[in-house]
């Protein structure tokens, strides 16, 4: 949506934004504590230097500085241009808005909505889609990119409602569309989160970028998963094991609760492992909100107290809530550059004319091995509307495109297998089978037998689907085919993030090898690309960005909080 | 492990058929209505379609009716369905209500999208003027008072369980209208007397509810889309937009009230209408009305306009005095309020 906004600043071209559900249902809603920007609203320390050595630090170095530099430089100015537009923003008294801490982030630095910060900033930028009328086709599904010799033509899509396939025809395509966390038990994304558009690049010949990298939130309920936002441990949560103690003392003792994300996760799944869980399951660790006292919580962190009510029963201003890792954040993705461009970064960097990419969905990479938290809602604001002034001034001097009836062809074999099939599998139950095993062997700790098994259960799962079948055969609002495609993004990326982390011999950021337990920079300082073989996916590695413009790189060090 | 029997309103979009279907499915502790859907879906009849995605009631796509509710599925404990369940213990579920229906669970929500536009529910900044360098200072008193109604989802459960949008679909609804309400409230905006001057004129604004408290009830979030749209019923009135039938109507009814001590129905209906040449066509539109009334003998006994024995009147007088009180209490705080904004705008 930023980006549609920078593209329809030219009355000239025509752009609209196509989505598998309407603008104001997407997953970046559900971001809750907070985006970061070095406003010094609450602090007189802060600067964007700092922000790029957290976030470089944070990324386990795996960020390409580049990217980083432009992320921390340009937030300021991105968080006032959303507040002009009307986001609604929390203030202090003085009315300036507020801050607060987060995670790896040196400084308060978490511009806030409540704990519904996601949900403002979409909220605003439909607001403003409205106001400027560009076009929406809201339950629209995209089903194949369409490139021909490196230059992107268009895609191939479904009409959800009427169930009709279509190609568009479009000199600049950009997708925003959002991680692959569906493929674990225990996550917290959202059903539509199934990494369409990184498979549909994929497929199209363009490789993907550090899959491996996964990144597990350390307080998802119990359970389900269901995201409990940082914002909790930002505002004083603790964490505690079945002896009652605040273990995080004995991982990283200089920030506790409020250390990085992987690290907060591996320290509870060590304790889970180690046999200091809560509950009759010991899978889970306590957080423990009492300590921010009832007023306080109620004020800034209402959706966590409803959420722990209303899908776990539990009153946290009276009792601790079970907490446990869930996958949250892809950090891999579409290689795209600073400007949204997407390039198979190997191959003498070289783009895919047409085609963009930014947020969750891409790997621009400022994240790196593991994304702190906030920084992800600023990655979509910050580079979507750099992708969109790029498309603004790009997409006008491009060839027209060439689309045809045959590139449906993929599309229309892959519908009609499910639709007019006689499979005997029934799709729910790969996807569960899938689920289960990706946590339980992909998980926060990985090691090579596991991986090994992991990766052939993958393939037979891959096997079975290959006689999946769905019950309706309809062409209205056939949610049941919508699955199992979905399904099949799921089994092909899943297979690349086993491959990757097998691959990757080392621990880094969210990648986290019981068999390799520290750091190689030697052998392992570089990005993963994953290129679509007949067989198995090739991997590539490509070189970590070391040039920002503005300032000497951060020099690689050891990671301690 | 427990089973559960939910009737589920199905329609066929081929047959244009509409239906229920039972299904019965095992349930766990703290299972929602949406898994159980779920379940129902993935292992007995994938033909069964609904909308839904983030499974923490912030996406708003799961909005639908259970035991005649409007409620997100992901949100509703089936503990907490059961025990509002039918005296056979089965849980019905069907799709939200004042939309068509498209398949099964799922419906047009065009219409009611398209509200947020005709409601102009985005921010107008003062035209012609560059915006702060840094953010407009704005008071965490205003924040405060309007943040509760920026957390719509835009699910549409108070639309659906809306009893005004069953009759009249050109009513802009409890959701649109909370997010105009949200604008209107937002010291940012610049438009606040065109905002109030198009939603008490405009069909289908803010006089047209009749409050009901249904979307209160309703919402998922905190929104109180009711007590929003009386807000700004309040605005628009001391804002001096008074000529129409709504403000005319409330003050009528106010002013019969305070005189008689009671409800004053011989004048209600002209004073409401107002008297001007263009009120003639309505005031003519409620004479059949009126001469059902005459022949039940109903309009004579309001005619006599009977007022309430003196001490009520009394009680009455001394009631409408308190609130006056508690008005301009109110407003002295919305007077200082005004003065630190000002002060907290010099200091920026």
């Amino acid at each position: 949506m930023r980006a549609a906004l920078e593209v329809a600043e030219d009355p000239t071209l025509d752009v609209a934004i196509l989505t598998k559900v309407h603008p104001l249902r997407s997953h970046s809603g559900a971001a809750q504590g907070g985006i970061a920007a070095s406003l010094n609203n609450s602090s007189d320390e802060d600067s964007w230097d700092l922000h790029m050595y957290d976030t470089v630090k944070g990324g386990d170095y795996l960020v390409d500085q580049n990217a980083a530099e432009i992320l921390s430089r340009e937030a300021p100015e991105n968080i006032f241009e959303l507040e002009h537009m009307g986001c609604a923003f929390s203030r202090y008294d003085d009315g300036r808005i507020a801050q607060r801490r987060f995670g790896g982030h040196t400084e308060p630095r978490a511009v806030y909505a409540a704990d519904r910060t996601g949900h403002a900033l979409l909220t605003v930028l439909f607001e403003q889609l409205l106001k400027r009328g560009v076009k929406v086709y809201s339950e629209w599904y995209a089903l194949d990119l369409i490139v021909k010799d490196d230059v992107c033509q268009g895609l191939v899509v479904y009409d959800i409602l009427s169930g009709q396939l279509e190609t568009i025809a479009a000199r600049g395509v950009m997708f925003a569309t959002g991680g692959y966390g569906r493929a674990f038990r225990v996550t917290t994304n959202a059903f539509a989160s199934t990494g369409d558009g990184v498979v549909m690049a994929y497929r199209a010949g363009v490789p993907l970028q550090d899959m491996e990298f996964v990144q597990f939130h350390p307080t998802g309920l119990q359970g389900s998963g269901i995201l409990l936002s940082e914002a909790a441990r930002g505002e004083g949560a603790h964490l505690v094991n079945s002896e009652g103690d605040r273990f995080m003392e004995r991982y990283a003792a200089g920030r506790m609760e409020l250390a990085p994300r992987d690290i907060v996760a591996r320290a509870e799944q060590t304790e889970i492992d180690e046999g200091r869980g809560v509950t009759d399951l010991k899978d889970s660790v306590f957080m423990d909100l009492r300590p921010i006292g009832e007023e306080r919580i109620r004020y800034a962190l209402p959706s966590v107290m409803h959420l722990a009510k209303d899908f776990a029963g539990i009153d946290s201003l009276k009792e601790p809530v079970p907490i446990q890792p869930t996958a949250h954040y892809s950090m891999g993705g579409i290689p795209s550059d600073v400007d949204g461009q997407v390039r198979y970064k190997d191959r003498d960097d070289k783009p895919v004319v047409g085609f963009y990419a930014a947020g969750e969905c891409s790997c621009v990479s400022v994240h790196g091995a593991n994304r702190l938290g906030t920084n992800s809602l600023l990655e979509a604001v910050v580079f979507g509307r750099r992708t969109g002034r790029s498309i603004r001034e790009q997409v006008g001097d491009l060839e027209p495109t060439r689309v045809t009836e045959d590139d449906m062809k993929r599309a229309v074999a892959e519908i009609a297998r499910f639709r007019d099939g006689d499979g005997t599998e029934r799709v729910g139950a790969i996807r569960s089978d899938l689920r289960d095993l990706m946590t339980e062997k992909c998980g926060v700790f990985r090691a090579d037998a596991q991986l090994t098994e992991c990766l052939n259960e993958v393939k037979d799962l891959q096997g079975r689907f290959g006689s999946a079948a769905i019950d309706d055969r309809g062409t209205t609002f056939n949610t049941d085919l919508l699955d199992a495609i979905e399904l099949g993004h799921m089994l092909e990326f899943s297979e690349l993030i086993v491959t990757g982390a097998l691959a990757r011999q080392e621990s880094r950021g969210g990648h986290a090898r019981h068999d390799f337990p520290t750091r190689d920079d030697e052998k392992w300082f570089k990005h993963t690309l994953a290129y679509r073989d007949e067989d198995a996916p090739r991997l590539e590695y490509s070189e970590v960005n070391m040039v920002p413009a503005y300032r000497d790189p951060y020099p690689l060090e050891e990671r301690k909080y | 492990m427990p089973q559960q029997t939910f009737r589920l309103q199905r329609h066929d979009p081929v047959e244009n058929r509409s239906y229920e279907q039972e299904f019965t499915t095992d349930v766990q502790p703290g299972q929602t209505v949406l898994d159980a859907l779920n379940d129902i879906r993935w292992d007995q009849d994938g033909t069964l379609s609904l909308r839904m995605s983030c499974r923490h009631a912030i996406c708003g796509s799961c909005a639908m009716k259970v035991n005649g509710s409007s409620m997100l599925a992901c949100k509703t404990q089936v503990s907490a369905a059961q025990s509002r369940a039918g005296v056979d213990g089965v849980i019905t579920v069907g799709p939200m209500g004042n939309q068509t229906v498209i398949k099964d669970l799922v419906v047009d929500v065009d219409g009611f999208m398209d509200k947020f536009e005709q409601a102009r529910t985005w921010l107008e900044p003062p035209e012609g003027q560059e915006p702060p360098t840094r953010e407009y200072r704005q008071a965490k008193e205003n924040f405060d008072h309007w943040a509760h109604a920026s957390t719509c989802i835009h699910c549409g459960a108070c639309y659906s369980d809306c009893t005004v949008a069953e009759v009249d679909d050109k009513f802009l609804g409890p959701a649109a209208l909370a997010k105009a309400y949200r604008f209107v409230m937002d010291d940012r905006d610049s438009t606040k007397d065109e905002r109030l001057k198009m939603l008490s004129g405009m069909e289908g604004g803010i006089w047209d509810c009749t409050r009901c408290y249904m979307c209160v009830q309703a919402c998922p979030k905190d929104v109180l889309p009711m007590d929003a749209i009386i807000e700004l019923r309040t605005e628009a009135i001391a804002a001096g937009h008074v000529n129409n039938n709504g403000s005319r109507h409330s003050k009528a009814f106010a002013g019969g009230v305070k005189k008689r001590g009671r409800l004053d129905e011989a004048t209600l209906v002209p004073l409401s209408l107002g008297f001007s040449p263009t009120a003639i066509p309505a005031v003519l539109s409620y004479t059949p009305g009126a001469i059902r009334l005459l022949r039940s003998r109903k309009l004579i006994e309001a005619a006599k306009r009977h007022a309430a024995p003196k001490q009520a009147r009394r009680e009455i007088k001394r009631l409408f005095e308190q609130v006056q009180d508690e008005k301009q209490h109110h407003d002295l705080d919305a007077e200082s309020f005004a003065a630190l904004h000002e002060e907290a705008n010099k200091t920026h």
